[in-house]
């Protein structure tokens, strides 16, 4: 077999059913050898960056690895964006791309790019395969590192001869048995006893270990207040009583006021990236730190540990655990108090009852919330919308909620969306987005008409870049600068031009019928929703400011959170 | 852009011993630069499969935080911070 067909035959070997892509000059080898391989499914998106993202939005979806292939030059560097944000939210990925052929490279041939040098920065590790012999050992490699430890994208990026080179059957792969040793908690369990307000805070590590029963065993045992990053959403499941939901610069004002009170913080899982803490100093003042989490490098990266326990979370987790059934922690005090906070500072947001009146973000999330099933997946867009859907919409499992944390990356929803159906053709997807962040991925209608995904769509249309609007209004003095987008295009007619249904709302009083219209459709659908260009996302917390300072709307605040202690 | 001057910046010795395979220069000088830190010295050696590596580093972050991300590199088989040369040696020398 060739260089080609032994990538195929490895994904077989690794039960890879669905890749990514976007043919091409280099990697044509590559699709010829599709050609004769039913085995696996090629998706074709109609750019390589929604290739590359929705390759992320299927490993987010089933935990499995995620593939995208593109050719040399600017399918490369197309694929880039894509894998940026799968590197900065640790997601399984291969990245395989057509390269000249090796005497080429140097000589700038056409559609060369120096693919290797050029994606350093957001790859866990990459390939320039130059010897066909080594294809073989390269393709294991890469697969294993994208998955092991911290997960991450893996590139691989190989010259055209090399996929026409013959290459030797690889040689059956001897396991290699994992070493783990969960470390000793002892010193962190006392701590935890110790502590009268402690606080969990979990982030999207969780999932990435696949811990979430665990982590849902632990956080249930251990009766903990708990609060979550963007990416930890999901982690307590939607009926914990304890779980006082999203921190930091969007979170609720009860998260941030726990972590401002508490006197030990639980990290499991997350980084402690800007974004959650606020202005680091500011942060958590009174609490010492047990930080868990499978990566080294995180730990005393933001904020030093006065313990750290770097391993396997299910481990780590479980034996915390058991500890904890054996002998509970009395913090009766502190969890009733966190639960007064939770009610009075949770995410605030009135149903409007009149039927007339325009359309909130919030009030329409909250609907959604309320008729959606359990299991549905939501990938969201970046902004606005992309705070309301964490704000609002009470998610059961983080592997339901698919969303750009660390890149913030406009375009992810849908490509992402269109990952997940693939990953999980039985459960509803809906990609929740914005109409900034929908123009920039608006092609992949084509690929969910091409393969009749019953995808979901719902735009939250409020003719703006509505988050720069916002942070322009409060933060630059209300000087709006190209943010305006009111010669968008006819959502309605661009869907029906694609052959996908539309429907468009703009009152309070169509909100449910909408969603339940579109959720009963047999097929693909979309809502455009029309809502207000002056609605803000409340609270925020001014970028670089401490989370104690955050700001409430003041015309409208809610009765609650003026209650709220100060 | 506000920069620590040359004179007040911590300065490390790293030696490195490394895959040798593409990029793998380009791989370490680009953690240690988006870490914070500016390579001030620096010698290669070829030892078989291998690159040894001697960084003179200088940066007013914790050498440890970069340490700990040129440990994650897949083809960085170790990394020791040999000594820290201080303010005071530096300007006495």
């Amino acid at each position: 077999m060739n260089g080609a067909q032994h990538i195929l035959d490895a994904f077989h070997r690794h039960n890879i059913g669905t890749v990514f892509g976007y043919p091409g000059g280099c990697i044509m080898p590559l699709y010829d050898a599709l050609v004769d391989d039913v085995g696996v499914e090629h998706v074709l998106c109609r750019h390589e960056q929604a290739c590359a993202l929705a390759a992320d939005g299927y490993a987010r979806a089933s935990g499995k690895l995620g593939v995208c292939i593109a050719t040399s030059g600017p399918g490369a560097t197309n694929l880039i964006t894509g894998v940026a944000n799968a590197h900065r939210d640790s997601i399984p990925m291969l990245v395989i791309t057509g390269q000249v052929a090796s005497g080429m490279i140097g000589t700038d041939a056409f559609q060369e790019t120096d693919v290797l040098g050029m994606t350093l920065g957001i790859v866990k590790h990459s390939y320039l395969v130059d010897d066909a012999s080594e294809l073989p050992a390269i393709m294991e490699e890469a697969m294993t590192l994208a998955e092991s430890g911290r997960p991450g994208p893996v590139w691989i990026d190989i010259p055209k001869d090399i996929l026409l080179t013959e290459v030797a059957a690889p040689a059956p792969a001897e396991a290699q048995p994992e070493e783990s040793r969960t470390p000793d908690i002892s010193e962190a369990l006392a701590m935890l006893r110790e502590a009268k307000r402690p606080l969990l805070y979990s982030g999207g590590g969780v999932s990435l270990a696949n811990a979430e029963d665990s982590f849902r065993a632990f956080a249930e045992t251990s009766v903990l207040p708990g609060v979550v990053t963007l990416k930890g959403i999901g982690n307590a499941g939607k009926h914990n009583p304890n779980n006082l939901g999203m921190l930091g610069m969007h979170g609720s004002r009860a998260a941030n006021k726990a972590v401002d009170e508490c006197d030990l913080l639980f990290v499991v899982g997350a980084r402690l990236d800007d974004r959650a803490t606020g202005k680091l100093d500011g942060f958590a003042p009174n609490a010492r730190t047990v930080h868990i989490d499978a990566d080294a490098a995180e730990i005393n990266k933001l904020r030093a540990a006065d313990i750290a326990l770097r391993g396997d979370l299910n481990d780590i987790l479980a034996a915390f655990t058991r500890e904890l059934e054996a002998q509970p922690l009395a913090i009766d005090d502190w969890r009733k108090q966190c639960r007064t906070w939770r009610t009075t500072g949770g995410f605030q947001a009135a149903d409007n009852e009149e039927p007339l009146a325009p359309i909130t973000g919030p009030a329409f999330i909250r609907q959604l919330s309320r008729i959606t099933a359990n299991d549905t997946v939501i990938a969201c867009d970046v902004g606005q919308h992309q705070m309301w859907v964490a704000q609002h919409y009470q998610f059961d499992h983080p592997r339901h909620h698919l969303t750009s944390g660390g890149l913030g990356t406009m375009g992810y929803g849908l490509p992402a969306a269109i990952g997940a159906q693939f990953a999980k053709p039985d459960s509803t997807v809906i990609n929740v987005t914005g109409d900034g962040s929908f123009m920039m991925n608006a092609q992949e209608l084509a690929t969910i008409r091409r393969y009749n995904l019953p995808l979901k769509l719902i735009i939250l249309d409020n003719q703006c870049l509505g988050m720069v609007r916002q942070q322009q209004e409060l933060f630059y003095n209300n000087r709006e600068s190209h943010i305006n987008l009111d010669d968008n295009p006819d959502f309605v007619a661009m869907a029906r031009a694609f052959d996908i249904p539309s429907l468009h709302i703009e009152r309070t009083d169509q909100i449910r019928r909408g969603i339940e219209t579109i959720l009963a459709f047999n097929g693909p659908m979309l809502l455009h929703v029309a809502i207000s260009r002056e609605e803000n996302v409340w609270p925020i917390v001014k970028p670089g400011a401490s989370n104690k300072e955050m700001i409430d709307e003041p015309k409208r605040t809610s009765t609650a959170n003026k209650e709220h202690v100060a | 852009m506000n920069r620590p001057s040359e004179a007040s910046m911590p300065r490390y010795t790293i030696n490195c011993r490394m895959t040798h395979e593409a990029a793998a220069l380009e791989r370490l000088c680009q953690v240690v630069r988006i870490r914070g830190f500016r390579v001030a010295r620096m010698a290669v050696e070829g030892a078989g499969e291998h690159l040894d590596i001697a960084l003179t580093l200088e940066g007013s972050r914790p050498i440890a935080m970069l340490q700990s991300q040129l440990e994650k590199l897949h083809t960085v088989a170790n990394v020791a911070v040999q000594e820290t040369i201080s303010d005071l040696a530096r300007n006495s020398a």
